[in-house]
């Protein structure tokens, strides 16, 4: 027993199983993040959320998955059909793809990539992509409008969330996750998000912008161009839209959790539960979502100008000062 | 603000603009009853009339343009408020089955909407309107103008051409 | 639908020929093309059935042209056909937001023509309905006010005190939704005993909610300051040209409500405010709801603690035939001037109905301010005039 296991544990095999393990989770996570979005938007709401299929409602995504699939998938007639279709993949490939480099526990990643973040980085640009080919493709003003809307605020706001990633970079003195997860090891004081506090503000504004969620849903923008880049999809292209978004939404707690609340690393040095750790990811990672959540119902929308002007002229100052302050501190310490 | 209402004691006002309207334009009969004054007026000085309570009694605000089939003749009524507690009830008749009658678009802009609805239900044609186009009836294949009393309700003649 | 089609292509021509709403031509400076949109029928937005013919450079709106008539049911002429009592149901559908202004403002008018006279209790009753409808279409419109700023939220507590006042409603009436409750002549029927103290106490809790669910978390918010403050922007003159009533003139300043300046009814002996803002733009259109919301509180409580004992109908006869003439009647419901002008030719069936509807006449700020806007501007002004697709579509 113990030599398949180890054999499992040789490549290609374990890239093959921890890759399908990491598939399996992104897809159910987004089944998962939808009924806890609707549960905290129900309580929020004061109202009850799904509560009819399953005990509480827990049954509810399952509901939705089956609905989808069994859904009829309608497209314009005048569409492009190739990139119609091709868009929700797209999109959904890189934000399952980062999931690769993001340390769980100890020795659970996929690969340890000793560039993870320049691959998390270039990887996620690719993302808004997929928005434009979504645009594009559907031949509507208003998906037009969404795409373009996407476009700009995606690339706009990549900027200062690489340039928030600098300092974790600069204090690490490596590129690897696992690296940075290593250099927080000793209770939560040690964790970067209290030296690089601006950064770490920046860096979660950033990513909400960068999962398109309010108040930065502008290329959805419900009220005003109905759903944006994706009002012509239907059926299962559309719940993979929503598939990938909530991917890289959890993908977005998770790399924040890594980078400036400690990854696996327990709060308090004796709670280290050894190969167990995950959990302690797995909470913070959770707690992340919930803001997000919580954000999401709680305020209204930006408008393009002001998300631009907000982007450029208060993210992008705060990195770039926070920056000098980093290798400032790093120089006389 | 540069908007001012009017002052002073009701009854007085409605008599100042009556004397103001009978000095300028040719009146036809006129009545001061409770707080509305009823003006009837031909309908070629409808404009002139309105643009006097605009521009010279500071009448602002037209509520609503109402027209009335009385079969052969036209009967549309303006109305106009003062904002304070004073009412000018400007009526003309016109007579005719295609009947026209000057906007006043220029002196009330709200007028617009209220002319266009009046032509698409009653195809009163009011000259110099800007965009007299129908406001809730199909642009074209449709001649009619349903508040006519000439106008049956019968779903098979109404929406021939429609089909 | 019939003549769907032809209609969607000739409408924006028609907009395009004539002079006045054509757009600007900045093709030539940078060889770019505007993007024609079309915005509703069924969008999320357009209150119900609206469509804008919008023109965008970008996301700036050159030129927008509101289209109508998808939810007309031609309810003037239905009413000619309709003998007098009959109209009052008709009048239900017209706002259907704020149903008891319509029957009010129409009974109004039928009660001008008849010169009858109206048991005071009746008239009380009358007061405190309308006064209560006020509520339920001003809170849930401040929520549809933040819901087409994005946020979901506020929305459902509007709704929840409108599903509370619908309750108190549905005792009295026997209908939430489409009463028939004033009649010509007074009131349907009496208050069911425990309905004062309900009102009572109801008006209590949702004094201590007001604050907190309404202004505390809407009010301060940098996001929806940012998104309102200016926009939708316009002087006391430039409201009035545009023939605006209700809470968007009075954002501009310009000191007009029908309950103090036409009064009607029992409002002479009620002791109330007329609420109005400098600013002229949505966040004042936002703070005159909700400081009218307040002094609707206090005006229900007045005609609770005045309400007198009689009778709540005036003796009609059995069938209505009014004298000839016209009689006039004019209300302040949560939108601005409803006024109804009825002609009679001394039958059973009135001879016209006319409504002046305010969401009708309010709407047309929309070709007048949009233009210059982002486009999602265009909801926040949408929500300064919280027009609802029955009263325009009449």
């Amino acid at each position: 027993m113990s030599t398949f296991v180890n054999y499992l544990n040789l490549e290609p095999w374990r890239f093959i199983l921890s890759f399908g393990a990491v598939i399996f989770l992104v897809l159910n996570l987004a089944a998962v993040l939808t009924m806890a979005e609707r549960k905290t938007a129900g309580y929020i709401q004061l109202r009850f959320g799904p509560n009819r299929v399953g005990p509480r409602g827990v049954l509810q995504p399952m509901a939705d998955v089956f609905k989808l699939f069994t859904k009829e998938n309608v497209s314009p007639n005048r569409a492009d059909m190739w990139i119609f279709l091709a868009a929700p993949i797209a999109m959904f490939i890189p934000a399952a793809l980062v999931w690769m480099v993001i340390p769980f526990a100890p020795n659970a990643v996929v690969t340890d990539l000793n560039i993870g973040l320049l691959f998390f980085v270039s990887i996620t640009s690719i993302g808004a992509l997929g928005v434009i080919m979504a645009g594009y493709g559907s031949r509507s003003s208003f998906s037009l409008l969404g795409a373009l809307r996407g476009a700009g605020q995606m690339i706009s706001y990549e900027v200062p969330l690489i340039l928030s990633l600098l300092g974790v970079i600069m204090l690490t003195g490596s590129l690897s996750l696992m690296d940075v997860v290593k250099s927080q090891s000793g209770g939560f004081w040690h964790w970067y998000f209290l030296p690089q506090f601006p950064m770490f503000i920046v860096f979660y504004i950033a990513s909400i912008a960068e999962v398109k969620r309010v108040p930065f849903d502008l290329p959805e923008g419900e009220s005003e161009i109905v759903g944006g880049f994706m009002i012509e999809y239907s059926g299962m292209t559309w719940a993979l839209i929503q598939a990938s978004e909530f991917a890289s939404m959890g993908l977005m707690s998770a790399l924040t959790t890594t980078l400036f609340l400690g990854g696996w690393q327990p709060p308090l040095p004796f709670l280290d539960l050894g190969n167990f750790d995950w959990i302690w990811f797995g909470l913070k990672t959770a707690l992340i979502m919930f803001t997000f959540q919580w954000i999401r119902w709680s305020v209204p929308r930006l408008r393009m100008d002001q998300l631009m002007d907000f982007g450029w002229k208060i993210l992008v100052p705060v990195t770039l000062i926070w920056l000098f302050v980093t290798a400032g501190a790093i120089l006389v310490f | 603000m540069a908007v001012t209402f009017p002052q002073g004691d009701l009854t007085t006002r409605l008599e100042r603009y009556l004397e103001s309207f009978q000095s300028q334009h040719g009146i036809e009969e006129t009545e001061i009853e409770g707080n509305v004054l009823r003006v009837v007026v031909e309908p070629g000085s409808v404009p002139s009339v309105l643009a006097t309570a605009r521009e010279h009694l500071g009448i602002l605000h037209l509520s609503f343009i109402t027209v009335v089939d009385w079969i052969g003749s036209f009967e549309i009524t303006y109305e106009l408020l003062d904002l304070r507690g004073g009412v000018v009830r400007v009526k003309a008749t016109v007579e005719g089955d295609e009947p026209v009658i000057g906007t006043v678009t220029h002196v009330y802009p709200t007028a617009n909407w209220h002319e266009r609805e009046a032509y698409d239900m009653f195809g009163v044609a009011f000259a110099g309107h800007p965009d007299l186009r129908r406001l809730y009836m199909w642009q074209d294949h449709f001649d009619h103008h349903p508040l006519l009393k000439s106008f049956e309700i019968t779903t098979r003649r109404t929406f021939e051409g429609l089909r | 639908m019939i003549g769907e089609e032809r209609r969607t292509d000739n409408v924006s021509l028609a907009g395009r020929e004539s002079g006045r709403l054509a757009a600007p031509d900045i093709r030539d400076e940078f060889g770019l093309e505007t993007l024609d949109m079309n915005m509703g029928p069924q969008h999320p937005a357009m209150h119900g059935l609206l469509r804008l013919i919008l023109e965008l450079d970008g996301e700036t709106v050159v030129r927008c042209d509101p289209v109508m008539g998808y939810l007309h049911r031609c309810q003037e002429k239905i009413a000619e056909n309709r003998m007098y009592p009959a109209v009052i149901p008709l009048t239900d559908r017209l706002d259907y937001f704020a149903n008891m202004h319509n029957e009010h403002g129409y009974c109004l008018a039928v009660e001008d023509l008849l010169d009858v006279e109206i048991p005071p209790r009746a008239e009380y009753i009358r007061v405190l309905m309308c006064e209560l409808m006020r509520l339920a279409s001003h809170i849930p419109s401040i929520g549809f006010l933040l819901l087409e700023l994005g946020a979901f939220t506020p929305i459902l507590y509007g709704f929840r005190e409108r599903e509370r006042i619908q309750s108190i409603f549905e005792a009295v009436t026997g209908a939430r939704m489409m009463f028939h409750y004033i009649r010509i002549g007074g009131v349907k029927a009496d208050l069911p005993e425990d309905i004062p103290e309900k009102i009572w106490e109801y008006i209590a809790g949702l004094e201590e909610r007001f604050q907190s669910d309404f202004v505390d978390l809407i009010e301060g918010n940098e996001i929806f300051v940012s998104r309102t403050r200016g926009i939708g922007k316009m002087t006391g003159e430039k409201a009035l040209e545009m023939g605006l009533t209700g809470p968007p003139l009075r954002c501009t300043g310009v000191d007009f409500d029908i309950r103090r300046d036409y009064p009607y009814s029992v409002y002479p002996e009620l002791d109330f405010d007329v609420i109005t803002d400098d600013a002229g733009d949505v966040e004042a259109a936002y703070r005159v709801r909700i400081k009218e919301c307040l002094q609707s509180i206090r005006l229900i409580k007045q005609t609770l603690e005045k309400m007198p004992e009689g009778e709540v109908m005036a003796d009609m006869g059995r069938r209505l035939r009014p004298p000839e003439g016209e009689g006039f009647g004019r209300v302040e419901s949560p939108r601005g001037e409803f006024s109804v002008h009825v002609v009679s030719d001394g039958s059973d069936t009135p001879y016209r109905v006319h409504y002046r509807d305010p969401s009708f006449a309010n709407m047309q700020l929309l070709q007048e301010v949009i233009p210059g806007h982002y486009l999602p501007d265009i909801m926040p002004i949408m929500g300064l005039i919280d027009p609802v697709s029955g009263g325009w579509d009449k």
